[in-house]
């Protein structure tokens, strides 16, 4: 990268707030290592109810992005988070199976409109959920986050090839 | 006496203190709870737990005092609430007490979600 980019992503890292960013591998070893640095930055704000709630949902975006990677060789993630007029933004990105993205987006879809007392319903449900297919929270990482932004979850996907998509998911604070 | 049924596992940054003494009665849990192999290490856990309803000749009183817990530790923490409520139907009293510090609106809730889900559990939830 040349200067002129540097300075470019750093301007606008500064623009959008950003208090931690990340793209690259993920790992179990990067998501405690991240977690230890984000735990000691929110430290820093008076707001514990808020850092809680913004450390649970990097949580569980880390472990969707390791999850979603575990069958790949060198499974690749962003996260990025972000404050602004005081409002925390998480934001989490992965590559994703074409096929995948059908039923992942049908779910957000639902997520979306659903109020707090559906998602806490739907949590609940889910708690005992066995499993099987979907993961080590089978879902339940996704309720989690849900339930914890303040406002409707918001997701982006992005084509890649015929087989993949990137796909983006973002929780406000 | 040690039974089968008994743990004693030391908390690390990343997984909680477990104590299980079924001589005793007690079973505690506290910490923080996102391992890296949630089946590895709840694994012993639950199966210490679903042993209960065969070795307890008392009460059970368990106490849980939790952090942070992600989302696939929660499901296996909802199979040692099933190993509870086991041995609330094999005949022994069970009281659980859900502890969590002043305002954790997180552990809070999720101590609710508990009690809403074994709604047969005596299940307190408490500030602490």
């Amino acid at each position: 990268m040349d200067i002129s980019e540097a300075i470019k992503i750093r301007n606008a890292m500064q623009h959008s707030g950003v208090i931690m960013a990340y793209n690259g591998t993920v790992s179990d070893d990067l998501m405690v290592s991240l977690a230890e640095i984000l735990k000691a930055r929110l430290e820093g704000l008076d707001d514990t109810k808020r850092s809680r709630t913004v450390f649970s949902v990097f949580m569980e975006g880390m472990q969707n992005l390791i999850w979603h990677g575990r069958t790949e060789q060198n499974p690749t993630g962003m996260v990025c988070i972000s404050e602004h007029d005081g409002e925390m933004v998480v934001v989490c990105g992965n590559r994703i199976a074409r096929s995948d993205s059908v039923k992942l987006k049908e779910i957000l879809e639902r997520l979306h409109y659903a109020d707090k007392d559906t998602i806490r319903q739907l949590y609940r449900e889910g708690m005992s959920r066995a499993n099987d297919h979907e993961g080590p929270g089978a879902g339940l990482g996704l309720l989690e986050i849900a339930r914890r932004a303040t406002h409707p979850i918001s997701y982006a996907f992005s084509d890649v090839d015929e087989q993949h998509v990137d796909f983006f998911l973002s929780a406000r604070i | 006496m040690s039974t089968p049924a008994d743990l004693q596992i030391t908390a690390t940054e990343r997984t909680p203190e477990i104590q299980l003494s079924a001589s005793n009665g007690l079973f505690s849990m506290k910490g923080e709870s996102y391992p890296e192999d949630v089946a590895a290490f709840y694994g012993q856990i639950v199966h210490a737990v679903e042993q209960l309803p065969s070795v307890l000749n008392k009460p059970l009183e368990a106490d849980i005092a939790m952090i942070y817990i992600n989302s696939s530790s929660i499901k296996a923490i909802f199979r040692i609430f099933e190993g509870f409520e086991a041995v609330r139907r094999a005949g022994q009293p069970v009281t659980v007490r859900w502890h969590y510090t002043d305002d954790d609106d997180i552990m809070q809730e999720l101590g609710e979600d508990f009690k809403d889900r074994f709604p047969d559990l005596s299940i307190e939830v408490k500030a602490s």
